[in-house]
């Protein structure tokens, strides 16, 4: 196998965080166009099947399109989709309003900072392990070099994760701050709290992974947890996606946590003044967010890309016949599957349970929640002592 | 150096869960409501002042829009004080289409009252549940009236259609499926953790103080007080039926829930009733053209979904409308209530609190 | 910006503006003539009138009877018809106007028997039951309903008020209509007010009348005294006149038709006027009392 250069290891990643950032603008609006079917289905009603615009321009034809593959009835679920295209296009070409007496700078570089936040944090997820594809021969400058399953293989990977994502709250907090208006305020002071609540249990759930993997490494981590897990350690491991699951849901603000834009309460929390594309930005991070919290989740405890979860991988793996040894490998399709059924959770979630109030939330993180991690820390410590 | 400073914050009048244009002002010390003052006027439109100088027949067109989730009970209040200014007898078979066409609107407000609550509490699939089951509710006004929320469904002195054919069976196909549909709102909602944590000991008004205050309906029930308009002072058909008034002590906004949820269930007992023992005959007293009032004062309450509607209507000699008319509006006497629900707890607690008291700005305000 | 853009005035301006009822046929005010109080001893006086009034025809149709009679006697010719006494027309229909009727209810009495003279009448009608009591002694009554065992009315459902243009000694009727939860009955209490007469507030004894009587206040421009907070209710803090008083137009004084406190430079206003103008209607208000 080939060394790449320095110029070429360089374009090489270039090329991964492409690759990276059209995963995460595939799947961001794919899962809100989820989101309107699948709570149109809980909600026993269409969900969106059409955008306003009709017959005329880009979304107008891509309309037309789809009312025209419409005719196959499973096509004709999919007939919102251009709704999507209109989506965006809309908050590109709507008005940006400046509040008079908002601060500028901030109020222009809190969504950056929750955007950016929520992005920079795939540079440490892998989505498969070792080598992802490898370019042709024929191929200009790069023939033959191996592309990476992930973009910086950071061996503490996960505080870099962890790190780079409580970094978002500041988009949040100053968003609320800048906006200079009272329910933004009581928003971002909500979400100030909660989050710097839910980042403790949220952090010691992400703890018994590393004690039972001995490892900070997303890629490493996710590889042992999948294959090297003995039966025990079964218990820590669904113990500890479950917290993890709840602080997730918390820290990307979805209910039954969604305090910071409780819209029942605070109008729209933080981003009550924001409009146009900086709205957009706040809107694509939670959704961002959402993403990386998958991955997170499907990377440490779902097994990432195995195909089975909780480390149930590595127990089947022996008795595999030699014909299914395809499912006896890391397959990032399996990795995408898993971030899926955890999106869909998240949309599930919010079709079905009220929201709860603010000191329940609190109270929630401080009194249930890191009790329960950490007794599930002492068992994952005891799993790695005695069977691991 | 550090200040502690009260912050002062008007929810509404264009807020999503003030149900239409209520403002209320707050004063927050962090997130606990200190003080708490409702606005209201913001859709006021005189209705009062235009039944005045509108004749007996043109004023209910008027109570379909105050309380425009329940308008046949305001229609059926508003025919019965006339009757009672001018000494109508009704058949009893206007009377019983009434009783039945007055428990469908109150399921169908109930149903709007918890699809918003619900709402207001963060559960929004509860809401298009409770749609649909309304929808069929709109379906039957409109096969008796021709329009589906503000119906103007009855006349003084009876009705003036009878009921349409295929309305029994319309009403049979509702019946039968709406006991089914109230346990799927059950089991999404009165066992769930965050519902009850939201609701139990939230917004608690005593009977004591709601009795004071004037609150009725099923706010003054859940309180534990037994007081039904249809039961203490039966109306239509009310004192045939076979009926029990839900009541509970606890005095929180789950004991209203847990009320108006068992209330629906007596609805649908009452419209089985009156389909059972619809009575033949006539639908219309026997009226002349035009109704001219004697020197009279009348003030009649019904049992309206929200509470007791009262209207007070003053007869002038010769006259063809009322010399004075004004209504006791539910809602208005209810959301006086407020601040003694609401000071002291968070912010959260009010919009349960407003979603409770099951406002109608349209009658609040008139 | 060119004057083309502007409105134009009309071609007929219609002079100067000065405030004029007739200009809008909605704003025309039709004073009530009667004083339409339901009171029993009104309501006798009015029959005994009637009686009297219904004989004194009867026996001006006998004598004039006698005197035709004797007039045809004399000149030969045949007797006249004797006359008919007109029997009241009966409606064959299903109203039965409830009158006034004299008080049997014992809640009634009671009141009669501690107020004594403060009490000024006391009737049942469409099975209501009405006391009318002296306006000064309002929250003695509302006090002796709430706290009386006998009478125990727990609750005031609704207070109101009537506004009578045409009574002389008297401009007002309050009505409090109370209820008794437990022993399932109403009743209705009420006072007669002239112009400018503050009644005692009934928040000391039911806090419901809060906003019942703000909305009083609001509305007929009666005050309360000793009221917690006697500010409008439904209008606006700035409101002119009181829309339900018998003097105000069905479509009101034009107040919010334009409200152009922001507006500086007068130029909606102007548009306003002009387009009113156009309308025939007039803005210019004249300042309410």
């Amino acid at each position: 196998m080939p060394i790449p250069t320095l110029t070429q290891s360089i374009v090489i990643t270039l090329i991964q965080c492409l690759l990276v950032v059209i995963f995460v603008f595939v799947v961001v609006p794919l899962t809100v166009f989820a989101e309107r079917k699948v709570l149109g289905y809980l909600q026993q009603r269409l969900g969106s099947t059409r955008v306003a615009s009709g017959h005329v321009g880009i979304t107008g034809w891509m309309n037309r399109g789809m009312w025209k593959w419409g005719r196959v009835p499973v096509l004709s679920y999919w007939r919102g989709i251009p709704g999507l295209v209109a989506d965006v296009l809309k908050l590109i070409l709507k008005e940006d309003i400046l509040p008079a007496k908002a601060d500028k700078f901030v109020f222009f570089i809190a969504p950056a900072l929750s955007m950016v936040a929520a992005v920079v944090v795939f540079a440490a997820v892998s989505f498969v392990p070792g080598v992802f594809f490898t370019f042709p021969k024929w191929f200009p400058y790069l023939g033959g070099l191996p592309v990476s399953g992930g973009i910086a293989d950071i061996n503490v990977g996960l505080l870099w994760i962890l790190g780079v994502a409580s970094v978002g709250v500041y988009g949040i907090v100053l968003a609320g701050w800048a906006s200079n208006s009272k329910y933004p305020l009581l928003g971002g002071l909500r979400s100030a709290a909660q989050m710097v609540s839910y980042e403790v249990p949220l952090a010691l759930s992400l703890l018994a992974p590393v004690v039972l993997s001995a490892s900070l490494n997303f890629g490493e981590m996710s590889a042992r947890m999948a294959t090297g897990m003995p039966a025990l350690a079964l218990i820590p491991q669904i113990l500890g996606f479950l917290l993890y699951l709840t602080c997730g849901f918390a820290e990307t603000n979805r209910l039954p946590f969604d305090m910071p834009e409780a819209e029942n309460e605070l109008v729209a929390g933080f981003h009550t003044e924001y409009s146009g594309m900086k709205f957009g930005f706040f809107y694509l991070a939670e959704y961002i967010n959402m993403t990386v919290v998958a991955a997170l989740a499907s990377g440490f405890f779902l097994g990432g890309p195995w195909l089975l979860p909780f480390g149930l991988q590595g127990l089947l793996n022996p008795h595999l016949p030699a014909f299914l040894s395809w499912f006896g490998e890391p397959h990032a399709i399996f990795f995408v599957v898993k971030i899926i059924f955890i999106l869909f959770t998240y949309i599930w979630v919010r079709g079905t349970i009220p929201r709860y109030r603010y000191d329940q939330v609190m109270s929630v993180a401080w009194k249930y929640l890191i009790p329960v991690a950490l007794v599930n820390l002492l068992l994952a410590a005891v799993v790695r002592c005695f069977a691991v | 150096m550090f200040k502690n400073e009260e912050m002062e914050i008007n929810l509404g009048p264009q807020h999503p869960s003030t149900h239409g244009v209520l403002r209320v002002k707050l004063r927050l010390d962090g997130e606990t409501i200190t003080h708490c003052r409702p606005m209201i006027g913001y859709l006021h439109r005189g209705v009062e002042k235009i039944c005045e100088n509108q004749s007996f027949f043109q004023g209910q067109v008027w109570t379909d829009r105050m309380d425009y989730c329940s308008a046949v009970a305001n229609n059926l209040g508003w025919a019965e004080a006339n009757e009672k200014l001018f000494g109508i007898t009704v058949p009893r078979r206007a009377q019983y289409i009434r009783t039945m066409l007055n428990e469908f609107n109150r399921l169908a407000s109930h149903l709007i009252w918890l699809a918003t609550h619900a709402l207001d509490i963060g559960a929004m699939t509860v809401f298009l549940y409770a749609f649909r089951e309304r929808e069929d509710i709109l379906d039957m006004n409109e096969a008796f009236c021709g329009s589906r929320l503000t119906t103007t469904a009855f006349r003084i002195g009876g009705l003036r259609e009878d009921l349409p054919p295929g309305f029994e069976k319309m009403v049979q196909k509702f019946l039968a499926k709406f006991e089914t549909c109230l346990e799927e709102y059950e089991n999404l909602l009165s066992e769930n953790r965050i519902w009850k944590k939201r609701t139990v000991g939230v917004a608690k008004l005593s009977a004591e103080d709601a009795i004071g205050l004037g609150v009725t309906g099923p706010v003054l029930r859940a309180a534990g007080v037994p007081y039904d308009i249809r039961k203490a002072f039966p109306y239509a058909a009310y004192a045939e039926m076979d009926f029990e008034v839900p009541t509970r002590t606890e005095a929180d906004t789950y004991a209203r829930y847990l009320v108006r949820m068992a209330e629906m269930r007596q609805s649908a007992r009452i419209i089985q009733q009156c389909m059972d023992g619809m009575p033949e005959g006539p639908v219309m007293a026997k009226l002349p053209k035009i109704l001219k009032a004697e020197v009279n004062e009348v003030y009649h309450a019904t049992e309206a979904p929200k509470g007791e509607i009262g209207y007070y209507l003053v007869g002038e000699k010769g006259s063809g409308n009322p010399y004075r008319f004004h209504v006791r509006a539910p809602g208005f006497i209810n959301l006086q209530a407020l601040p003694k629900m609401a000071e002291g707890a968070l912010i959260a607690d009010i919009v349960a609190a407003i979603g409770t008291l099951d406002i109608v700005l349209g009658e609040i305000d008139r | 910006m060119s004057d083309e853009t502007l409105p134009q005035a009309p071609e007929t301006p219609a002079g100067p503006y000065v405030y004029d009822y007739a200009a809008s046929p909605q704003r025309q005010i039709v004073l009530p003539k009667t004083v339409p109080v339901p009171s029993l001893r009104t309501y006798q006086a009015e029959v005994a009138a009637a009686a009297a009034a219904d004989e004194a025809k009867w026996q001006k149709q006998l004598a004039d009877f006698e005197v035709a009679k004797a007039k045809a006697e004399a000149e030969g010719k045949d007797a006249p018809k004797p006359p008919v006494r007109a029997v009241p027309r009966k409606d064959d229909n299903d109203m039965k106007t409830p009158w006034p009727q004299e008080a049997k209810d014992a809640d009634l009495l009671r009141l009669q028997e501690v107020l004594g003279a403060k009490v000024e009448e006391i009737f049942e009608q469409a099975g209501e039951l009405t006391c009318q009591v002296a306006k000064e002694s309002i929250l003695e009554a509302l006090r002796l309903c709430r706290q009386d065992a006998a009478l125990n009315y727990e609750m005031l459902a609704d207070q109101s008020a009537t506004h009578y243009p045409a009574a002389k000694d008297f401009a007002f009727s309050v009505v409090y209509h109370l209820t008794s939860i437990s022993r399932r009955k109403r009743l209705r209490l009420r006072i007669l007010v002239p112009e400018g007469f503050q009644p005692e507030s009934a928040c000391a004894v039911y806090p419901s009348a809060n906003w019942m009587e703000r909305e009083i206040y609001d509305m007929l421009g009666i005050r309360f005294a000793n009221h917690p907070d006697m500010t409008r209710i439904l209008c606006p803090e700035d409101w002119e006149g009181h829309p339900l008083r018998k003097d105000y137009p069905v479509v009101g004084w034009g107040q919010r038709d334009i409200s152009f406190r922001e507006d500086r430079g007068g130029m909606l206003e102007r548009i306003a006027l002009q387009k009113a103008g156009q309308l025939g209607i007039n803005l210019k208000q004249p300042k309410a009392e």
